[in-house]
């Protein structure tokens, strides 16, 4: 299926671009992306991925918006506080990009449902604001033999990697361990950050332009607007992708 | 021995973001994150030298530290 014109024109900036035209925006059109969660990073990424032109997107979320969400889910506004936040997201997306199809799911993302919510997409953008359902995505990309682009955030302080298991650590291997729930502090800006950046990993991998996080996790200090890389080695005793995998 | 210690996010509440500490030789990981305070039921990601290391690490005059507890948020 080629470009039409209006697509040729709404993508021209990006396929000026060395090494991307018509092919490579082809690709972006074909590709399938589960973003697990509709918040504060989901936001960014799924707003980047759509006026990007990426083919489907399939966002879950079973929350609804409220106030205290609004200083960073800018996917929502106070006019859908009580609409669910993946169907919110469809609107907002839609109006951005009618081109991409958007299947909004409005479950829980649990042992049961994963699978079919992750369906036959080609990455999974790790959204999510817990660690349990974190695990429980790393698992499925595991199975499915997909990548996991994991971004997390508190405060003006956040992290990216990309986990391609086996040839890279899984996300157990990076913390074997889930701190412990709590409401995080956090400004707009910084899930805007780490979502974007988020969003940028997806679009290199799905394009084959530049190269991933793999191996390294990105640490972002906004408090003194520093970045830095840290080599992250696999744990050959790792539950999940280890010697020992149960 | 000197060695710098950076603390990231949660963590900053055991201490300043960036600190050099005098130290003696042998000295592990595991013995600055007690020195901190910090609490052992608190999970961490320890890096020296941008490398992934375990809390028996000993550290080398000069080395960096940095301590990370994961974090959740989305």
């Amino acid at each position: 299926m080629n470009l039409s014109e209006e697509e040729l024109k709404r993508y021209n900036r990006q396929m000026m671009m060395d090494g991307w035209g018509e092919e490579t925006q082809q690709k972006l059109k074909n590709s399938t992306v589960f973003i697990a969660g509709a918040g504060g990073l989901g936001s960014p990424v799924s707003i980047y991925l759509t006026v990007a032109g990426i083919g489907n997107l399939r966002i879950c979320d079973f929350d609804s918006p409220d106030w205290t969400n609004l200083n960073r889910q800018i996917l929502h506004d106070h006019t859908r506080i009580g609409t669910n936040k993946a169907e919110s997201a469809k609107i907002t997306l839609n109006r951005l990009n009618p081109s991409v199809n958007v299947e909004a799911f409005t479950g829980k993302i649990t042992e049961e449902t994963v699978d079919e919510l992750v369906g036959d997409a080609d990455l999974i953008i790790d959204c999510m604001d817990n660690f349990p359902t974190r695990y429980l995505l790393n698992e499925t990309a595991i199975r499915k033999g997909i990548p996991l682009i994991y971004g997390s955030i508190w405060g003006m302080d956040g992290m990216v990697s990309f986990i391609d298991s086996p040839e890279t650590p899984c996300l157990k291997c990076l913390f074997p361990e889930a701190p412990p729930s709590e409401t995080f502090p956090v400004v707009g800006a910084t899930p805007g950050v780490i979502g974007s950046l988020q969003a940028l990993e997806a679009i290199k991998y799905l394009t084959g332009i530049g190269s991933n996080l793999r191996g390294y996790l990105l640490v972002w200090n906004g408090m003194k607007n520093e970045f830095r890389r840290y080599r992250v080695p696999k744990d050959p005793e790792c539950p999940i992708c280890g010697n020992n995998k149960g | 021995m000197k060695i710098t210690v950076k603390l990231f996010a949660t963590l900053k509440q055991y201490g300043p973001e960036i600190q050099e500490m005098t130290v003696q030789e042998g000295t592990t990981v595991a013995d600055i994150v007690r020195m901190l305070r910090i609490p052992e039921s608190i999970p961490l990601l320890r890096i020296v030298n941008s490398v992934h290391v375990d809390p028996n690490h000993k550290l080398k005059d000069g080395d960096p530290l940095a301590l990370f507890s994961p974090i959740a948020g989305g």
